[in-house]
């Protein structure tokens, strides 16, 4: 350390080798996980600034210099905003703060640098949790949290000490103390609705659009990702009935599939529930998906919580963009009547077609009608069409022109997945004034035996249409049945064939049931990763609301208080016991135990036992002092020293009452005086 | 400077009333085993900079509503809470014994031994001992049970230093607390005046019969009549011997000096402060060059000696002179 920057830091400002080789150690640890979050050249840059200031630690490099260091952070601020280009998203946010991260470690010279680099790290390792709370991910960060309080520690202790596993023991031990109040204080501590509005993740997740296109679709990436999960109060209805609603294309655009404008201002939807109504009650633990709208069975209603709103077109949807684990109760009325009456602004809109595109099927719908005489036999008609013609299902279609790309999937192509039929249905039935949108959602999902919970996996997302009818309202069909009906009976991986399973990767193989083992495995892990979802993730507002009632009776902020006080003294009384509790005396050999008994009932004649004396040293003194012969004592005295300082000799408890009657009739002796 | 109290070092607490509260809860006493009747703890500022993250964390896991960012907030602060518990612990029951100071001159750093025990069974680590304004120092008591610390106060001017409360305080483990308490160990040092180094003074002669011839041309006592040398001072010629016999002859003169150096007030110069201090720069040369040396100082009157023993007894009433005992 010889650069005159350096001179500047007195000894008690440097910071301890041992604390920095632990931060080298820290900010990989830290940095590594956002590998699958961040570009790479951040993670590059992250990792090579951690390389520069080992090398620093070893003497061979040197600080940057002040040109050098302002370079970098120009240069990182514009990577950034070349990079992230677009909104301020959270990937945005956290990769500016990885690379103050960086480079504020380069620079790090003073115990001040280093405590600013170890909370730098904490808030990297709490920011993971936005893009990712899996059980896994939590357990790393776990040990992440006790390296970098390694470091902490290591800044704190003497600059000669260099034991980073000692170090490392001690930081393990405070964070595992800290568990039992961070227990407490996670089922307590209140939780409240956002404050304001954040930047989200940029949202590259695989779920649901709000926009369709089928034909620019060549092929359909099949993603092994958890939608959501879902916990059946009763029994888990047969696979074909799970049709997951969440968001209804009314609109349909040169090719393009699109949410309708809000029509709210036209009342709201209306129902009427049929006969003796059917109920399933259920959770939905979804996962993020950035997005407002929930996934329910029709008719939906949730029952716990005030920000879901039932919209017009009965899907639900949340206040906020749902950006960790969301949970919510609803229970669905699978024979509700939807929306007995349309009213004129809807029927215009379910029935609207966009100019004069698709003539072919228009005309061919239009044929098919007066064919068919009733609305009923029309649907069954275009059904049976597609049934009996030669269509095909496929994930991997040819794609279609945005002009009548309905006429060329109808008539030429005849190959494509659930959207294509879905949407070239609904088109048909609007060409014959039939009220129909197309819904997107999930079908189906998978049940995992160990906890008997439903996954719904984004392979499971499936668009279909609905029908309104004036006597039955919104009715649910399914054109995809009609091309591969197994696709609706047993789930995608029936439906599929042996090349469009060739194009999935092993884990949705796998998944869907094509290896035992790993299967197994999966289903295992799978039952975990929802326990972990339903008590720590998906631990909310409403969940610990249920949870409290059930403890305390009521909910009063009194409660709470002492709930979190008893709880909060018992974790930290605990901590204090193991801390202060004294050891007693290191335990005694059961001879000395019984010697000092002895010694001790003595020394009430006046024969004081001198610490310094051995068993045998004091039996002999007393026996001097008390005129007692060698023979009398002898066999005592050797009886001693065998159990004491023979190791050869075993003794067990017979020894031990031998060697008390002894010593009793020693006392005997001396109190008597014979 | 003509009120001369047992100096004490600028303590922060003199007279105060956190001072005189201190002395009550915590008495001064050489031996002083720490407990919570005596251990402070509070948060350091990086304390407070954990407190505002703590904060920020909860304000993200509110805003985007995930869990584990509320459980990583929690974690850090139980992690928090259970530090101010190891950070008591690492002072509590540390007993801290005076083992005895070395004396030094004014200027010069004044030594104190101080011996740290913990007792059996967890080890203590970073504790740091000193006495405000004075370099602190680290006590380990990881292997070993006991430490010994050597610390070094500043002496500022003569007579007995009291370095006032020593400072005893731990930021282990996280830095995050301090825990620290002021101890008065009752400690003492001697602090010898600033010497200030002179030739022996001329009035320091002895008589003739018991002195040591040092200067043979000397100017005070005449010794011999001798023959002219070249080189022998022209002003010793007896002029009237020479116009008698043609010889020169020169009158001897020589300064006798008493080997045993008496110390005393009125061979030196300056006032009362600096005349210690040469009498002191005195006794530190007649001591090297091994010259018996003797003081008379007020009412003390140490005959002349030689030895460690009787320079430090020389030193000690110089530096005491004039100064409550």
């Amino acid at each position: 350390m010889d650069s005159s920057d350096n001179a500047s830091v007195g000894v008690a400002y440097q910071i301890p080798r041992n604390a920095l080789a632990l931060l080298m150690v820290a900010q990989v640890v830290v940095v590594a996980p956002y590998v699958l979050q961040l570009s790479p050249w951040i993670i590059t840059v992250g990792l090579f600034c951690g390389y520069w200031r080992t090398r620093v630690y070893q003497g061979r490099w040197d600080y940057p210099r002040r040109w050098v260091k302002a370079g970098l952070v120009i240069a990182s601020v514009v990577g950034v905003i070349v990079s992230g280009v677009g909104a301020f998203s959270l990937e945005t946010a956290s990769s500016l703060l990885i690379l103050a991260f960086a480079l504020k470690l380069v620079e790090m010279k003073s115990r001040r640098d280093a405590f600013l680099v170890i909370f730098l790290s904490y808030f990297i390792i709490a920011t993971q949790f936005l893009f990712d709370q899996s059980i896994l991910i939590a357990f790393y960060e776990l040990a992440a949290i006790i390296v970098v309080t390694a470091a902490l520690v290591g800044l704190n202790q003497l600059h000669s000490i260099v034991r980073p596993v000692v170090t490392l023991k001690i930081a393990a031990t405070l964070v595992f103390q800290a568990i039992p109040f961070t227990i407490v204080l996670f089922l307590f501590f209140p939780r409240i609705a956002p404050l304001w509005t954040v930047p989200l993740p940029s949202g590259a997740t695989s779920g649901i659009s709000d926009r369709v296109t089928p034909g620019d679709i060549a092929r359909l990436t099949q993603s092994d990702e958890l939608a959501f999960r879902v916990v059946f109060d009763g029994e888990v209805p047969a696979l074909r009935d799970l049709y997951w609603r969440g968001i209804v294309y009314s609109q349909f655009e040169a090719g393009t599939w699109s949410i309708a404008p809000d029509l709210r201002r036209r009342g709201e939807a209306t129902f009427e529930p049929i006969g003796d109504a059917r109920t399933y009650d259920y959770e939905v633990l979804l996962e993020p998906t950035l997005r407002n709208w929930l996934f329910a069975i029709n008719a939906a209603f949730t029952t716990n919580d005030p920000t879901i709103r039932r919209t017009r077109n009965h899907t639900l949807e949340v206040a906020d963009p749902v950006m960790s684990v969301f949970r919510y109760k609803v229970r669905s009325y699978p024979d509700m009547l939807l929306d007995p009456l349309l009213r004129e602004g809807f029927r215009a809109r379910e029935t609207h077609l966009f100019g004069e595109d698709n003539p072919r099927v228009r005309e061919f719908a239009a044929s098919l009608y007066q064919a068919s005489g009733s609305e009923d036999a029309y649907i069954a008609a275009v059904l049976s069409h597609i049934r009996t013609q030669p269509y095909r299902y496929t994930l991997s279609p040819p794609t279609l022109a945005s002009v009548n790309s309905i006429d060329e999937f109808w008539f030429t192509t005849r190959a494509g997945f659930c959207t294509h039929y879905a949407g070239a249905f609904v088109y048909m039935m609007r060409a014959a004034g039939i009220p129909a949108r197309m819904v997107g959602g999930y079908q189906g999902g998978e049940i995992n035996p160990i906890s008997n919970h439903l996954m719904v996996r984004q392979y499971d997302a499936h668009a279909w249409a609905e029908v309104w009818s004036q006597d039955r309202g919104w009715q649910r069909v399914d054109p995809t049945a009609a091309v591969a009906p197994d696709r609706i009976e047993l789930g995608l991986s029936a439906a599929l064939s042996v090349a469009d399973r060739a194009t999935l990767s092993v884990f949705s193989n796998a998944r869907m049931g094509a290896w035992g083992f790993l299967t197994g495995v999966l289903q295992w892990s799978d039952s975990l990763e929802h326990r972990w979802n339903l008590w720590v993730v998906g631990y909310d507002s409403n969940f610990q609301a249920g949870l409290l009632k059930k403890w305390l009776g009521e909910i009063t902020p009194t409660r709470i208080g002492i709930a979190m006080f008893v709880g909060g003294g018992v974790s930290l009384s605990v901590v204090a016991g193991l801390l202060f509790w004294r050891r007693r005396p290191v335990k005694q050999h059961p001879v000395e135990r019984i010697f000092s008994t002895f010694a001790a009932k003595l020394s009430r004649y006046g024969y004081q036992r001198r610490p310094e004396e051995s068993p045998a040293a004091y039996v002999r003194r007393v026996a001097d002092e008390a005129g007692l012969s060698e023979a009398q004592v002898g066999g005592v005295i050797a009886e001693l020293d065998t159990l004491l300082y023979n190791p050869a000799i075993a003794w067990g408890s017979t020894e031990l009452r031998a060697l008390r009657n002894q010593l009793r009739r020693l006392q005997f002796r001396l109190a008597f005086g014979s | 400077m003509a009120e001369l109290g047992p100096s004490i070092r600028d303590d922060p607490f003199i007279g105060s009333r956190f001072g005189q509260w201190l002395d009550r809860r915590i008495p001064p006493n050489s031996e002083i085993t720490l407990s919570q009747r005596n251990i402070f703890i509070f948060p350091t500022r990086t304390g407070f900079v954990f407190g505002g993250l703590l904060i920020l964390l909860i304000l993200g896991a509110i805003n985007y509503q995930a869990s584990l960012v509320y459980g990583v907030a929690f974690l850090l602060g139980s992690l928090f809470l259970v530090t101010i518990l190891h950070t008591f612990r690492n002072l509590s029951d540390l007993r801290l014994e005076l083992v005895g100071s070395r004396p030094g001159f004014v200027g010069e750093d004044v030594e104190f031994t101080i011996r740290v025990l913990r007792p059996p069974g967890r080890s203590r680590e970073g504790i740091q001992l000193g006495w405000p304004d004075a370099i602190q120092q680290w006590a380990e008591l990881v292997d070993q049970a006991a430490d010994t610390v050597r610390l070094y106060v500043r002496a500022q001017q003569r007579g007995y230093l009291n370095p006032g409360r020593l400072l005893v305080e731990t930021y282990f483990p996280l830095g995050l607390l301090r825990a620290w308490t002021w101890v008065d160990l009752n400690a003492r040092a001697l602090v010898y005046p600033r010497p200030v180094f002179q030739d022996f003074p001329q009035s320091v002669q002895g008589r003739r019969d018991e002195g040591e011839l040092i200067d043979p041309f000397g100017s005070d006592d005449f010794n011999d009549i001798k023959t002219y040398r070249p080189g022998d001072p022209v002003k010793h010629i007896i002029w009237r011997s020479y116009a008698r016999s043609d010889e020169l002859m020169i009158k001897q003169y020589s300064s006798f000096v008493e080997p045993r150096l008496w110390l005393d007030l009125d061979v030196v110069s300056g006032d009362l402060e600096e005349k210690i201090s040469r009498l002191t720069g005195l006794a530190l040369k007649a001591s090297r060059l091994e010259r018996e040396f003797g003081l008379r100082l007020g009412g003390v009157n140490i005959i002349p000696g030689l030895g460690e023993v009787h320079l430090e007894q020389i030193l000690r009433e110089l530096a005491l002179h004039g100064l409550q005992r």
